[in-house]
């Protein structure tokens, strides 16, 4: 996770947008309750049996951001992962091969589940459950599977998210945030994108210098496992 | 040559050194930067990695692309033995630093720590190719 500066300004003296993707992909933040409360992906990671699991919820309500920690916490106690966006290059092989070869005790993420065809996802959880693997997977309605997380946000979701990301220097308000959840029906990915607009369409009728004088300090992230989401499970 | 620092809520802290005050090239431009690590306390750093790139910055998805890359693991280029290295390399003709509304292109300095526990800190220092203006949003009349 990046570390914060307050106000962060680029090197050509724009105030840096604390909105982008760069800080808000999956993996950036870390996935909250419907309270706005950090979820601890080890007791997600506990509960997991072989077979399938999932991970529900509508668009942009945190899905593949759990998912992401999930997997993270997996490979740091180091059971083999992998992770396999449907409709993404070479998807059906890349889940095949990786459930197919997974060892005992493996997590495989499959973002997008409902995308997939049913005889692909019968052949994926039978040869899961016989390996003793578990697919985690992102679907936005009821499954066969077990439910491991139930996704949902709320206004406190998204305010304690942006309370994560770099400064926005006053820029973006608590009515902002509570305007955004509701003009897009709880989507956090949605309402973000809201807030990145607003912020720039504050940020550019402002005077630079004098908004925020000075270069841009350097970006430190934290320390973070080396070897994140390379280790596929082995034949 | 100016200084480029900041705290990092953990220990490391790394100073970079731009052979530029204002930390604008020119394309073509030679880019020199010293860099130096402070704080790492006793903990073995394995290797060193030294990037010059350019990303995209924005709403959608996003872009990145390596114009020089170094990676050192020799012990005595390493700290403690060797606290402040160098680099140099020869700017590109593009693509130019861009601040646009929807997307905007950042060139950074990137100095990445690997440390023997399998850990690693990743420090991003930024700087600017060419001379464009950062975009503007028309602001309709009152």
């Amino acid at each position: 996770m990046t570390h914060r500066n307050a106000p962060a300004v680029t090197a050509s003296g724009v105030p840096a947008n604390p909105f982008s993707t760069r800080h808000t992909r999956p993996g950036m933040l870390p996935p909250l309750d419907a309270a706005g409360v950090p979820i601890d992906p080890g007791r997600l990671l506990a509960r997991l049996r072989p077979g399938g699991m999932a991970i529900e919820g509508p668009h942009g309500h945190g899905k593949s951001t759990l998912l992401h920690a999930l997997l993270t916490e997996a490979a740091g106690a180091g059971r083999p992962t992998a992770c396999v966006r449907v409709g993404s290059r070479g998807w059906v092989q890349r889940a095949l091969s990786a459930i197919g070869l997974a060892r005992p005790g493996a997590v495989v993420g499959i973002d997008g589940w409902e995308r997939l065809p049913v005889a692909i996802a019968r052949v994926l959880i039978m040869t899961a459950t016989c390996r003793r693997a578990t697919i985690v997977a992102t679907t936005h309605g009821p499954t066969r599977m077990p439910v491991l997380m139930r996704c949902e946000t709320s206004p406190e979701v998204l305010a304690a998210l942006v309370a994560l990301l770099p400064a926005h220097g006053g820029r973006i308000g608590a009515a902002d945030i509570e305007e955004a959840f509701q003009l897009h029906g709880g989507n956090v990915r949605e309402a973000l994108y809201d807030l990145y607009d607003r912020f720039e369409r504050r940020n550019r009728s402002l005077p630079v210098e004098a908004a925020l004088p000075g270069l841009a300090p350097g970006r430190q992230s934290q320390e973070r496992p080396e070897r994140f989401l390379v280790r596929l499970p082995g034949p | 040559m100016s200084f480029v620092a900041e705290a990092a809520r953990s220990t490391p802290r790394v100073i970079v050194q731009f052979c530029r005050a204002d930390r604008r090239y020119d394309p073509l431009d030679t880019l020199e930067v010293h860099y130096q690590v402070d704080g790492l306390e006793d903990e073995a750093v394995r290797a060193v990695e030294r990037t010059v790139l350019w990303y995209t910055e924005g709403k959608g998805e996003e872009d990145l692309g390596v114009h020089f890359f170094e990676r050192i693991a020799d012990r005595q280029r390493l700290p403690p033995e060797a606290p402040t290295e160098r680099f140099t390399t020869r700017l590109p003709p593009s693509p130019l630093s861009y601040e646009g509304v929807i997307v905007k292109i950042r060139w950074c300095v990137r100095v990445r720590f690997f440390f023997g526990g399998g850990r690693d800190f990743v420090s991003e220092h930024e700087f600017v190719v060419g001379r464009i203006p950062p975009a503007r949003i028309p602001v309709a009349p009152a």
